[in-house]
């Protein structure tokens, strides 16, 4: 210990306050090693029911900070900025890593649902701070000609927000919530974990203050990257944990057969194997029965088409898959063209600058900000057969055009828009085209915004007329817009699931004629529990729209080189 | 010239009708929400249908206890306003052997037998009855059965005429039934829902907002390795649906035991990289040089934060709050996975409309009410932030 000391005197002056941090430091980093190599170790003795993934996930993170402690004590030791950035990262993701598991371990998480239940009552308490922040706000118009009474405002604002505030917290019961967070400190975990928060937190305050900093001769490029990485350090841990890191177990759980209850075998590529297995068998004669040349063991008919005169049958091992596949893709191709048509449109008609737009544009906007189920309810409605609206105005339509021609020219349909098997789709299509509309106007109508007006006056003045001015003006010129458009729409038509999901009895009826694909894959992962299959339609899925995204953008590339 | 205006209105006219059509289209389904979800069960089923809810009318008449529905009748070639006071009064047809076509309608109850004549009728031997034309008796054929309402003279109860209950249009009033949503609100459990999906809402705005403002200003402005292909990697997973990690995800809340919590609702969404990536195209035009005098004022990176960018970012904060708030108020998917829709306590708004639609399938007037608790908010929101919504929509990439 005490070379330690002289030998770091040697590279820069240093106190003995100091000093004497980074011999804690040292130390710290030293008993941590320790701690972490043995808890990696216990973790593979006790007879705990933990998975066995999850160990090696917990081995690899305590193996790695033993490593990195071991790595910071020498860094420290030689006054290396590295050390510092070593020590902290190890101390913060500590520090991280035992005060949510304390949040976690002390029903901090779960206790959200008692502030569900109470949010009630606190909701008028919310209502008065709101009110002081009105106050405040109105008290800053003052600011300027009259400090003194913007200086009251401010006060009452505060006043009130600290009193609504509290009133909230204890309205929503932060007493009992205290008290049972006291009360979890009874067994082992909590306290430890409450201990080594302290512990990980002073030594990265340690490491983080001015002296130690220029103990360790950070240099302000090096405190500008501990600074950025501490910055998106709660954006980044979150958004590997919630995100990142189930993205790279979906991959995995595809090649298994997990079913969410912990039970997963690695079945290689089984599962798309399944998905995409389908037989193609000819048939003797047209109406042969499948079972008679296909092995029905495995197969399911799927679809019959005749190819120069001779008749072939398909079979698919997963039937469900290529129906909802299917009905996924006539989703997309009426949905799409039903949205984005009408969309352009409006939008033009909107960018011509006549009073009254601005409101016109607000009207379209509003389905968009409308949750989808409550639509698909509303929906529902219009769209029931015998007093339903839709075949109301149909009925209307026939009778007038009837009348006015004076003979039976038109047939009443009397569509049963959620019963027939050829409509529900259709149904489910015209819902979502209503929905997107006005969202999609929107986009079109900033695209046509951007486009400079010196095009159209040069287009004038050559003599083009409204029609030829959108068609060799707009359109190339709105291209860009179109294909961000036409993208997002079609990503999200292929992941249709809320409208089906509450819109169509049962979900995916009548029969598997509004079966989509997500539709499909939640009745997999999480009605047959089948989730490691879940996960390879999700990547079947993902890999579409990705391969749908990239034609879509080639295509727009090779139109522009063309222009 | 004057052909030129006459062109110039009629274009703009056609244009205004156009426009005048599709908001008809886009709000005609919202009417209907309100306007059914004001309605009586009983109203609700009516054809054709009646935008407005409508109660019929009814009035006390002296000689009945309760009050009597009022309907429009024809009497005597007039039409007037009777009250029901007796719904069904079972009637004959009654038509002289030789004059089929001329048919009168008498009371079962008030017309006898012919005594001991009979004749045939459609080949069977059927009785005669004794049928008092203006005061003259004759005998008839019953030649149908059929039961009638009858109606009073609400004036003078003793006026009396028969008439198809059926075909007959009650005389109706304009109102509304507000108490279908506290039916709605009470007995379906919505209140939790309510107060879930707002408790929810908040709780992840105000951490994605902190998450994305961190996040931003890191990629923005502070320089640190690997910087620009983590904001790569970030913006590659933007395009990423969400069900990829829908399963992996319900585990790791089942690892967790946030499976049925509202915790589950919240954690998984306050971190995103669409967020951060919004954040960051906004910081990235606030200008260096504020920030480097700040710096050589000693100030740290969160002052900075706090007194220079945020309230810069104003219009940036409440784009990405407005479009955070309707992703969770308005998020059916993950809730349906990882609540169980038994589970009123930990409902959110959509799963309990999703369930209502289910349980109250024949009263439309209970099932939009629910529809209308969930849509209102946002729309009502959107009304006095509308500039925010359009924005949170054309932020997404279109001016690139």
């Amino acid at each position: 210990m005490t070379s330690n000391s002289t030998h770091s005197q040697d590279i820069s002056p240093t106190d003995t306050k100091t000093k004497l941090t980074l011999t804690i430091l040292s130390v710290w980093h030293i008993i941590f090693t320790v701690g972490a190599l043995t808890g990696a170790l216990l973790l593979w003795q006790g007879t705990t029911e933990t998975a066995d993934w999850l160990k090696i996930i917990f081995s690899i993170f305590l193996v790695l900070g033993a490593i990195f402690s071991v790595l910071a004590v020498f860094s420290i030791r030689q006054r290396k900025h590295r050390g510092r950035a070593i020590s902290l990262a190890v101390n913060y993701l500590g520090f991280l890593a035992s005060f949510f598991g304390l949040l976690h371990v002390t029903g901090f998480f779960t206790g959200i649902d008692s502030l569900g239940e109470n949010f009630s009552k606190g909701l008028p308490y919310m209502g008065l701070a709101f009110v002081g922040y009105l106050i405040g706000s109105v008290g800053d118009r003052y600011q300027d000609n009259r400090p003194s009474i913007a200086q009251k405002f401010r006060k009452t604002a505060q006043v009130l927000g600290a009193l609504g505030g509290i009133l909230f917290l204890f309205a929503v019961g932060i007493i009992p919530g205290i008290l049972s967070f006291i009360s979890e400190f009874t067994s082992l975990p909590p306290i430890l974990l409450l201990l080594s928060t302290i512990i990980f937190g002073v030594m990265v305050w340690l490491m983080w203050r001015e002296p130690t900093r220029i103990a360790m001769n950070t240099r302000s490029k090096d405190q500008l990257m501990m600074e950025g990485y501490l910055f998106l350090s709660p954006n980044l841990i979150g958004f590997l944990f919630f995100f990142a890191g189930p993205l790279l177990f979906s991959l995995y759980s595809s090649f298994t057969d997990s079913d969410a209850f912990g039970n997963a075998n690695w079945i290689g590529l089984e599962n798309y194997q399944e998905i995409f297995n389908i037989t193609i068998e000819p048939l003797e004669y047209i109406d042969q029965l499948a079972k008679e040349v296909i092995n029905i063991e495995v197969y399911d008919e799927l679809y019959r088409f005749n190819i120069f005169g001779k008749h072939y049958v398909i079979g698919a091992e997963d039937q469900l898959f290529w129906i909802s596949l299917g009905n996924t893709i006539k989703f997309v191709l009426l949905a799409v063209p039903m949205s984005v048509i009408p969309a352009l449109l409006l939008a033009s008609v909107l960018n011509s600058k006549l009073p009254g737009m601005k409101v016109f544009r607000a009207i379209y906007f509003v389905p968009s900000v409308a949750a989808v189920v409550g639509v698909a309810m509303i929906w529902r409605w219009l769209y029931n057969s015998t007093v339903g609206y839709l075949n109301y105005f149909i009925t209307g339509f026939v009778e007038f055009v009837n009348s006015t021609a004076g003979s039976q020219l038109l047939t009443d349909p009397q569509v049963g828009w959620t019963s027939d098997t050829q409509v529900a789709l259709i149904s489910v299509a015209i819902m979502a085209a209503w929905q997107w509309t006005g969202f999609n106007t929107v986009l079109f109508l900033a695209g046509l915004q951007n486009i400079p007006g010196v095009l159209y006056e040069a287009a004038t003045v050559d003599g083009a007329n409204p029609w030829q001015q959108f068609w060799n003006v707009t359109l190339p010129m709105l291209a860009p817009t179109t294909f961000f458009v036409l993208t997002t729409t079609t990503i999200n038509a292929m992941q249709i699931f809320d409208q089906v999901f509450v819109f169509t009895r049962p979900p995916g009826g009548p029969g598997t004629s509004t079966t989509t694909i997500v539709l499909y894959l939640y009745k997999q992962g999480f009605q047959n529990f089948r989730q490691g299959y879940a996960s390879a339609l999700a990547w079947v899925l993902f890999l579409l729209i990705f391969g749908l995204t990239l034609a879509q953008y080639m295509r727009q590339r090779a139109g522009d080189e063309a222009i | 010239m004057s052909t030129y205006r006459i062109g110039i209105f009629l274009r703009n006219l056609l244009l205004y009708i156009t426009l005048t059509f599709f908001a008809f289209v886009m709000l005609f389904p919202f009417l209907v929400m309100v306007f059914t979800s004001l309605k009586e069960a009983n109203d609700t089923y009516r054809f054709p249908p009646k935008l407005l809810p409508r109660a019929p009318i009814t009035m006390a008449v002296e000689g009945f206890e309760e009050e009597l529905p009022l309907y429009y009748v024809d009497n005597e070639g007039v039409q007037d306003k009777f009250v029901l006071i007796e719904k069904t009064v079972k009637v004959g047809e009654y038509a002289a052997a030789n004059q089929l076509d001329t048919t009168y309608i008498r009371e079962l109850d008030l017309v006898t037998e012919t005594a001991g004549k009979t004749v045939i009728y459609e080949g069977e031997e059927v009785p005669l009855y004794d049928i008092t034309v203006n005061g003259e008796t004759i005998p008839m054929v019953r030649i149908a059965r059929t039961a009638l309402g009858r109606f009073a003279d609400p004036n003078d109860p003793s006026k009396t005429l028969l008439q198809n209950l059926r075909d007959s249009e009650p005389v109706e009033k304009l109102t509304w039934h507000p108490e279908n949503y506290k039916e709605v609100i009470n007995l379906h459990g919505m209140d939790r829902a309510l107060t879930n999906t707002a408790l929810i809402t908040i709780l992840v705005v105000l951490g994605q907002l902190v998450t994305s403002v961190l996040g931003g200003y890191a990629f923005a402005r502070l320089n640190f390795p690997g910087r620009d292909s983590l904001f790569v990697i970030y913006l590659g997973t933007i395009m990423i649906p969400f069900v990829v990690v829908i399963t992996p995800l319900y585990q790791l809340m089942i690892m967790l035991g946030w499976v049925d919590r509202l915790a589950a609702l919240i954690m998984p969404w306050i971190f995103t990289a669409y967020g951060t990536f919004l954040m960051r195209q906004f910081f990235i035009t606030i200008p260096k040089e504020i920030e480097e005098a700040a710096i050589l004022d000693g100030a740290s990176r969160l002052q900075i934060l706090w007194t220079i960018f945020l309230p810069a970012s104003a219009p940036a904060l409440a784009t990405l709050s407005t479009f955070t708030f309707l992703y969770a108020w308005n998020s059916f998917f993950w809730p349906l996975v990882v609540i169980n829709t038994g589970n009123e306590s930990n409902r959110v708004l959509t799963l309990a409309v999703s369930v209502l639609g289910g349980r109250a399938a024949d009263a439309p007037n209970l099932v939009l009410a629910g529809a209308a608790i969930a849509i209102l908010p946002p729309v009502i929101i959107y009304i006095f932030g509308q500039r925010f919504f359009v924005e949170s929509s054309t932020s997404s990439g279109v001016k690139g």
